[in-house]
């Protein structure tokens, strides 16, 4: 069955097999994670040649690595030789993968160096040691955002992300000076659900807070109806299936964590956004909004949460964290955020633990024979697209509707059904036309 | 309390940054090189951990509270898988964690699960929580215990929603009114990922 006939993106009716079934899941593999531009690291994770980390793309276990030459690197973590994982380390620092198994070893390029009693192979007519290193990506990034894909046919990243780039300055281009990761590592959990869910929720859905989160809000906005979300001030934009709803409350998100120093720091440097970013954008920085870059990294501006849902099969999916800040920000200012982050966004956070039970149980009612049979509803309409030439993507005022999630499953239908690249529409970038034009 | 008044978080008792990394300092050096506390000391120890327990099983957060100290430091880090040859310190407190809480940060959580409006807590969660392996010493401050043990956390809710936590602790106990205070707790999972979906509970 195409894709095309599961998501209804015009009438927002989702068939509920594609957060179920494992042949649809096995396609994503291959149609979406193995093409789409996956985010692997931040440049800061990576700061000397030989660091190193391990992550996921899709199912497959990679090795990110800083060479010598400064260049990222993003290859397979298993074994040509008999198919081993050669990186059991979630980070650190060397100049060489060794596998367990016979002692192969590889690079910081992932290519094959060495192998006990090497002339075993020396004598082996047709053996070449550059036949068999450990399988490269592309590797691309955005302003510290590493993203790679094993795609020789993909469109650049610049493409792929399009004029999502100019909304995601809003997080990334802030301050002068860029940004990093807070120290640590990923923090990771496991949810049994479809990475659609919270992929979906990311993307477009700021509607569950105002019920899913009432209690977790209570304590630092008040008693109910403390987020205040409505359709004025405030917008879904989407690109390429890429989504990000938002309003233009500056630190709406922030104050839920609770920490009034943040908030005043906050404030204080809302001036020099402005002037760096336009009102438009700085009003975004800190406010109530969400985002998914498509497929499945997704993050929410002022915790600045970032964080990669992985999928683990049809039903389970993994989630790892970071949270992100400006270089330049002072260090008190990091540690609240590092541990204001935690409060509100982690497995202990305050309101990231109202929203894994729910996306469970979206996934398991789908065991029903009759149950997975039915659409879920993604109807909710009630603005229109504004067509303002100043705002680029495709726009809808209003943060409070499914337009950016229908655009998730059109972009995810396009994708499972298109064979190749040119069957898959991407929007023109206006911003690469803007930069040449100068 | 009054419900319809809002407790004013920022006014609950904290700590400065200096302190809170001391605290972290000091957690991370225990390593049980004090005088063994005396046997009736220890009995009195493990008396309080069965009934800390008791009390966060049948959900008795604000008694639970009242245990811990105003200068309390609840800290659960991250875990890393790293090769033995990484010479980066495995656990640091300007890391990223799990849980980095001040009595404030405590006072918060227990504000969210007291609101009602907990839809994934309601039904309640069951839990049995299990305190093993006690050892208690002697610290450079008197009335103050140096405290290790091993925990099983388990918790069921819904159908077939269950999470297994095991564990250790090192805590710093003060005594306090015939009974003691939490003053620092470390708490250290050993799941680099977490094989559950939240951290809905305390240790």
């Amino acid at each position: 069955m195409r894709a095309s006939e599961l998501v209804d993106s015009e009438r927002g009716a989702i068939d509920r097999r594609i957060f179920w079934d494992t042949s649809i899941y096995e396609r994503e593999l291959k149609q979406i994670f193995a093409r789409c531009w996956l985010f692997v690291a931040h440049e800061s994770q990576l700061e000397a040649p030989g660091a190193f980390l391990t992550t996921y793309m899709g199912e497959d276990s990679v090795i990110v690595t800083r060479g010598d030459d400064l260049g990222i690197n993003v290859f397979l973590n298993s074994c040509p030789h008999r198919g081993n994982r050669v990186c059991f380390a979630d980070s650190g620092h060397g100049r060489s993968f060794t596998c367990n198994y016979h002692g192969w070893s590889f690079n910081l390029e992932g290519n094959l160096k060495k192998m006990p009693k090497i002339g075993l192979y020396k004598a082996t007519p047709g053996f070449r040691m550059e036949d068999w290193g450990l399988k490269r990506a592309r590797v691309g990034s955005y302003k510290g955002l590493v993203f790679a894909t094993f795609d020789e046919t993909a469109p650049t990243l610049e493409a792929w992300l399009g004029d999502f780039r100019w909304y995601l300055d809003a997080v990334l281009d802030a301050e002068e000076g860029g940004t990093e990761f807070l120290p640590g590592g990923a923090t990771r959990s496991v949810l049994q659900c479809n990475w659609k869910f919270p992929a979906d929720n990311f993307s477009g859905d700021i509607y569950h807070a105002l019920w899913t989160h009432l209690g977790g809000s209570e304590p630092t906005l008040g008693r109910h109806g403390g987020v205040v979300v409505q359709n004025t001030g405030s917008y879904q934009v989407s690109v390429n299936g890429h989504g990000w709803e938002f309003n233009d409350s500056f630190l709406g998100n922030a104050a839920t964590m609770g920490d009034r120093d943040l908030l005043r720091y906050m404030k204080s440097r809302r001036d020099a956004i402005t002037t760096r970013l336009g009102k438009f954008r700085a009003d975004m920085w800190g406010s109530v909004a969400s985002a998914t870059i498509f497929p499945n990294f997704a993050f929410l501006p002022g915790y600045f949460t970032f964080r990669t849902f992985q999928p683990k099969g049809p039903a389970k999916t993994e989630i790892h964290a970071w949270t992100l800040v400006p270089k330049a920000m002072p260090d008190d200012i990091k540690d609240r955020f590092r541990r204001g982050s935690m409060r509100t966004f982690s497995p202990s956070g305050i309101l990231e633990m109202d929203d894994g039970e729910n996306w469970e149980h979206s996934t398991r009612a789908n065991a029903g024979y009759v149950t997975r049979h039915q659409n879920l509803c993604y109807a909710m309409a009630p603005e229109g697209q504004l067509h303002d030439k100043s705002l680029p993507g495709v726009v809808h005022s209003g943060q409070l509707s499914d337009a950016n999630q229908r655009l998730f499953y059109r972009k995810w239908a396009e994708l499972m059904d298109g064979e190749n690249w040119s069957d898959i529409p991407l929007s023109p970038s206006t911003m690469d036309r803007a930069e040449a034009a100068e | 309390m009054n419900a319809m008044e809002k407790p004013d978080y920022g006014t609950y008792p904290t700590l400065t940054f200096d302190a809170a990394r001391h605290a972290a300092q000091r957690l991370l050096t225990l390593n049980g090189a004090g005088a063994p506390a005396a046997d009736a000391m220890l009995l009195r120890i493990e008396r309080f951990y069965r009934m800390e327990a008791r009390l966060l099983d049948s959900e008795d957060f604000r008694a639970w509270y009242d245990l811990l100290a105003d200068d309390l430091f609840y800290w659960a880090p991250l875990r890393e898988n790293r090769f033995r040859r990484d010479k980066r310190p495995l656990l640091d407190p300007g890391h990223m964690a799990l849980f980095d809480e001040r009595k404030a940060d405590i006072a918060v959580r227990i504000g969210r699960l007291a609101s009602n409006l907990v839809w994934t807590e309601d039904p309640p969660t069951r839990h049995v929580y299990i305190i093993g392996n006690v050892e208690a010493f002697e610290t450079e401050i008197a009335g103050e215990f140096e405290t290790h043990s091993t925990f099983v956390q388990y918790r069921n809710r819904s159908e077939h929603d269950e999470a297994t936590l095991f564990g250790r602790r090192r805590d710093i106990l003060r005594v306090y009114n015939e009974s003691f205070q939490i003053v620092q707790r470390l708490i250290l999972l050993p799941q680099a990922t977490l094989l559950t979906k939240n951290l809905t509970t305390f240790f």
